[in-house]
């Protein structure tokens, strides 16, 4: 199945289907219909506008502006009002007289040009949600996140995202995030659609976003849109600031930890705009201060510009550069850090045909430096992505997108290079690989009566894993080996080794990828909505430890390493009441993946050549009911969101032989909740105060408690129960804020405020780990917890100039 | 180094980490084990006749009253070889002695214990250690530039493949210490390995002069570097960033009933014993 041959046939048949489909629908359309298009903006900045709902007044014609906030709607002759509307900005009518086709831009404003205004959106204006098949997806306005209350002051779009169902971080001082019982790597995170690899500074204290150089931010939690590949679990689409069109203008931030500064405005005359965002903590310079030599430091850079060449031709420029940094007393240092460029060029061919091309890099890497022993470790993950889009709006009820991408992976998995002649430490490296993704896809949105809306949509992806690299021989090709005398696994025997050309494809895969959803409007405030998507995934993040680190290095699949496949099936029940003031979200969910791998007992993967000696192939499966209600309007907003949720994984000894990890029964993941509820609210008093509150409660993780002890070398030895068996204590917490905007700002053009949090503020020693051991004064086993934040009080100031 | 690269995750955690306090929590019980601790030790210089084996019983987690020593089985190790046979005798403290042991580097022995009617076996190959060629103190080594740290220093021998446990242990401390090391990326080095006491330990003080640490180095297989490196790993518990601890597994297979297996592991090694007093510096 996976000979190239077989693969280009696969795809010149699908790329076949997709283009007879697409004449088809367009031939299919009959009557005199014109199209309007343009582009939504908002009036104080020039921001282009992602979602906003465009709609024929009287009609349930309509649409919403795509991520560069085109829109392109089709009716028949007539006069019309064209209503545009978009959260937290004031509705505007036009008078128009469809007669020919139109161009009509349109500028927004905002209800108030109040610095952090509280808006909450639902993925798009409530109207528009429930007839839209998209479910299963969480889109979150920068002014939402600032309001939510967060450790030091710090605002941050992944905890605000671990607000809502569905998501959860793996505890605290950890990076990263799951969805729907999903892995951290199951995750792809884009940022100006360039893939970050890491998203979290400081081990997950701080995510790498920098929210005041963010427009809007995007969780497919499921139902995933053909046009994303690569990853199984979920889709964060995180897109960055334009930059302020109209003005110059600063923004920026002093908090305890960190402080931040934007500055954006005008350029090229009025053919376009930048935006330049730094972030940096000072905790170094304040350790420096108390004469510690231990440093810790993070920064980022988010940089962006764009051009108009022409009303039909754009150009955008966006890049990201950000790094940690520890030094630790001159013995060891270490940095990691993601940076990624894009450059993109929107072309309008027409006013139903949009497209964009983009070509993308991104890299993540790591630096361990031993000073002490002369060395240092490195590793890193390159890839260059060109990528190209068209949505193209055939009729009032059907819209196609289509597009393809490459992307070419190089990856660094480690090497150590001494550092000084006299180092113990011999060079080494670990082999270079090379892959090359590739997908093609096409997707309708297709309304097929007033209250039936479908979206389908197939995606074809392939993988090949590059030569230029040898490959280990195995005997009977088992890298792994059930040693059924000791009943353990252990590293098969290596025969020798095959070179590949760098021309050759060790191994290729292909897989077809159907995504199909639907919506039915049940009346005017109701609808459900079902939806399936497969999904699968090249390349896999190597961890067996309980938390992703920094340090874990990224695989591609291969000769020993399938890809993850996962089939997602959703259904859901959506509601707005009360005169859309309020809103319910009620999901449930039911999700597998194939081929996920999991870690022999005692793997080792630092410095590790030959993975596949450490790994054996099992499979996930996770389900679950989400439940979102939220308020949407008034002085008090925010929701209430609930989880129930099962998520586990079984790994067989297949070819290895044996019962397999943790005897091939089914576990619990690391990242499994059976209960996650997250309160959220914000309270505005008046012009000058205003109020935020968080309350999170969760099941504790999963985790390996030791079930029994023996004297060994003079040592108590713990014996460990089968792996996840045991779960930390519930995991609760409350956060409060408060913020002040002093009323002498007002009425000026600076403003600014200052935002009081506490976090954690009953001081709840919630543990992040519980470790086993002997005391070494009585020699007594005991059992210590590690709690990493108690109540953190933290204030900033923010301004806006 | 690769245990260097898991140590400096735990240390960037515990240093940004806040609190650690000693909790009450539930564990579960799992079956009782016979544990087999058959470490025949070859001291450089020395015969090697006299070996000693120990056997116990394991126990609930917390537990700390339960008898734990076993009596009443029989135990012989058997040369693969020249088949002679030692047989350890009962010294009714869970101990079982022998005096006539002959060590054979490089020679494959095995065990066999009959115990309740169960009949556990093992089988492994003495392993030779290199020679300890200088010891020395000092601050700038280790992970704290302040403490003072031994030094112990030896040269891998050419050939690849060779793997080391250390043993340290302070005199008048309650615990010893264990580390272990390979060869894999300083194959044929002169390797200087250093051992402190950091002060951020808060039971322990760090090093002081006049104190005197014991050092003891073992040649070890692979297998066990294996088996005592997991369970090195576990010792004093699994923090955020370590692998999910297991119930790790010897080398004592029980014939009779395989799923009762042991704990504990048949060794043979070579070690070099020495012990450094600290001076002023």
């Amino acid at each position: 199945m996976n000979s190239k041959h077989q693969q280009v046939r696969a795809i010149k048949t699908t790329v076949w289907l997709l283009w007879a489909y697409f004449f088809g629908c367009a031939l299919a359309m009959g009557q005199t219909s014109h199209t309007i298009s343009g582009t939504i903006t908002d009036k104080s900045n020039g921001e282009t506008l992602f979602g906003a709902s465009v709609f024929l007044v009287g009609t349930t014609i309509g649409g919403v502006t795509n991520e560069y906030g085109f829109y392109s709607i089709t009716a028949p002759e007539g006069e019309y009002i064209l209503n545009i509307s978009y959260m937290g900005f004031n509705d505007v009518n036009l008078n128009i007289n469809l007669n020919q086709d139109l161009k009509q831009d349109v500028e927004i404003s905002e209800f108030s040009t109040e610095l952090d205004e509280v808006v909450v959106t639902a993925e798009e204006p409530e109207r528009a949600i429930l007839r839209k098949p998209e479910m299963s997806v969480v889109k979150m306005n920068v002014g939402t996140i600032k309001q939510t209350p967060v450790v030091l002051g710090e605002v941050d779009v992944l905890k605000s995202l671990q607000l809502l169902p569905g998501v959860t971080n793996n505890g605290e001082g950890t990076g990263g995030f799951h969805v729907r019982g999903g892995a951290q790597d199951q995750n792809l995170v884009l940022l100006d659609e360039a893939i970050i690899y890491n998203t979290s500074h400081m081990f997950g204290f701080f995510s790498v976003f920098n929210a005041d150089a963010i427009k809007d931010v995007k969780l497919y939690k499921g139902g995933i849109p053909a046009r994303f590949g690569g990853r199984v679990s979920s889709v964060l689409d995180i897109r960055q600031k334009d930059g302020n069109s109209k003005n110059f203008a600063l923004t920026g931030g002093i908090g305890v930890i960190s402080s931040r500064l934007t500055a954006e405005g005008p350029v090229f005359g009025d053919k376009g705009s930048f935006l330049v965002a730094g972030r940096r903590s000072y905790v170094d310079l304040i350790l420096a201060a108390a004469g510690e030599d231990n440093s810790v430091a993070f920064y980022d850079l988010n940089l962006k510009t764009n051009y108009s060449i022409n009303r039909n031709n754009k150009l955008f420029l966006s890049g990201y550069f950000g790094r940690d940094a520890f030094d630790f007393a001159g013995i060891f240092e270490n940095s990691y850090g993601n940076g990624s460029g894009n450059l993109r060029w929107n072309h309008i061919f027409n006013d139903r045909l949009f497209s964009n091309l983009s070509a993308i890099v991104s890299r993540y890497d790591y630096d361990l430096n031993f000073d002490q022993d002369d060395f240092e470790w490195v590793s890193s993950i390159t890839n260059y992505n060109l990528k190209y889009d068209l949505k193209y709006y055939l009729s009032d009820g059907f819209s196609l997108d289509f597009g393809a991408n490459g992307i070419y992976y190089d990856f660094d998995p480690g090497q150590v290079q001494p550092t000084s002649p006299d180092s113990p430490v011999n060079p080494l490296q670990l082999d270079q690989k090379r892959a090359l993704e590739s997908g093609v896809y096409i997707n309708a949105e297709h309304k097929l009566t007033d209250r039936l809306t479908t979206q389908y949509g197939l995606r074809y992806s392939a993988f090949s894993r590059l030569g230029g690299q040898p490959i280990t021989e195995y005997a009977n090709g088992q890298p792994v080996v059930y040693n059924s005398t000791l009943g353990i696994y252990e590293r098969g025997v290596a025969l020798g080794e095959t070179d590949f050309a760098r021309s050759d494809a060790i191994e290729t895969f292909g897989n077809f990828e159907p995504r199909v959803s639907l919506a039915y409007l049940l009346n005017e405030d109701s609808s459900i909505k079902a939806g399936f998507s497969r999904a699968a995934q090249y390349i896999h993040l190597l961890s067996n430890t309980s938390s992703v680190t920094p340090l874990d290095v990224w695989t591609p699949s291969g000769p020993f390493i399938e890809p993850q496949l996962s089939n997602q099936y959703a259904l859901g029940y959506f509601r707005n009441f009360l005169n859309e003031s309020y809103s319910l979200e009620v999901e449930a969910y039911y999700k597998n993946v194939d081929n996920r791998i999991d870690y022999i007992d005692g793997s080792e993967l630092i410095g590790q050549n030959t993975i596949e000696t450490e790994i054996l192939n099992g499979e996930m499966r996770a389900y679950g009911l989400e439940l979102l209600l939220r308020k949407n309007e008034g002085d008090l907003t925010g929701w209430i969101a609930y989880t129930l949720s099962k998520s586990e994984q079984r790994t067989p000894g297949g070819n290895a032989g044996g019962p397999g990890i943790n005897n091939g029964d089914w576990y619990n993941t690391f990242f499994d909740r059976t209960h996650d509820i997250s309160v959220s609210g914000s309270y505005r008093w008046n012009d000058q105060w205003s109020f935020g509150a968080n309350l999170i409660f969760q099941t504790g993780r999963p985790v390996t408690f030791p079930n029994g002890q023996y004297e060994y070398e003079d040592l108590s030895i713990a014996s460990y129960a089968p792996r996840n068996s045991d779960r930390l204590p519930a995991y609760h917490r409350v956060d409060v804020s408060a913020t002040f905007k002093p009323r002498k700002y007002q009425n000026k053009r600076f403003k600014g405020e200052w935002v009081l949090s506490i976090y954690n503020l009953y001081h709840r020693k919630n543990a992040a780990a519980i470790s086993f051991g002997q005391n070494v004064e009585t020699g007594a086993n005991e059992a210590t917890r590690t709690a990493i934040f108690g109540i953190v009080p933290s204030l900033t100031y923010n301004f806006k100039f | 180094m690769k245990t260097k690269i898991t140590a400096l995750l735990t240390i960037l955690t515990v240093s940004l980490v806040s609190c650690t306090d000693v909790v009450d929590v539930e564990v579960q019980n799992g079956p009782e084990r016979l544990v087999v601790e058959a470490s025949l030790d070859w001291e450089k210089g020395t015969t090697g006749n006299v070996q000693t084996i120990r056997l116990r019983k394991s126990t609930p987690f917390f537990d700390t009253n339960t008898t734990t020593d076993v009596t009443g089985a029989s135990i012989v190790v058997t040369n693969d070889i020249s088949g002679a046979s030692f047989v350890f005798a009962d010294q009714n403290n869970g101990e079982y002695r022998t005096t006539n042991f002959q060590p054979r580097l490089g020679q494959s022995y095995s065990l066999r214990i009959e115990y309740n009617g169960e009949v556990y076996t093992a089988q492994e190959t003495m392993t030779s250690v290199t020679d300890i060629t200088n010891v020395f103190q000092g601050r700038e080594d280790g992970f704290d530039d302040e403490v003072l740290e031994v030094n112990v220093v030896f040269t891998d021998p050419p050939e690849e493949g060779n793997n080391y446990m250390f043993k340290f242990q302070r005199e008048g401390d309650l615990l010893p210490d264990l580390e272990v090391a390979e060869d894999e990326f300083v194959n044929g080095n002169e390797i200087e390995w250093w051992y402190e006491i950091d002060d951020d330990d808060e039971d322990l003080e760090p090093f002081e002069p006049g104190d005197v640490v014991g050092i003891e180095l073992y040649g070890i297989s692979r297998p066990y570097y294996d088996y005592i490196k997991i369970l090195i790993e576990q010792l004093g518990g699994v923090g955020i960033f370590e692998t999910t601890p297991v119930a790790v597994r010897g080398n004592c297979i029980n014939e009779t009933n395989p799923d009762n297996y042991a704990f504990g592991y048949f060794r043979l090694t070579e070690v070099v014993r020495t012990s450094y007093t600290f001076v002023e510096d």
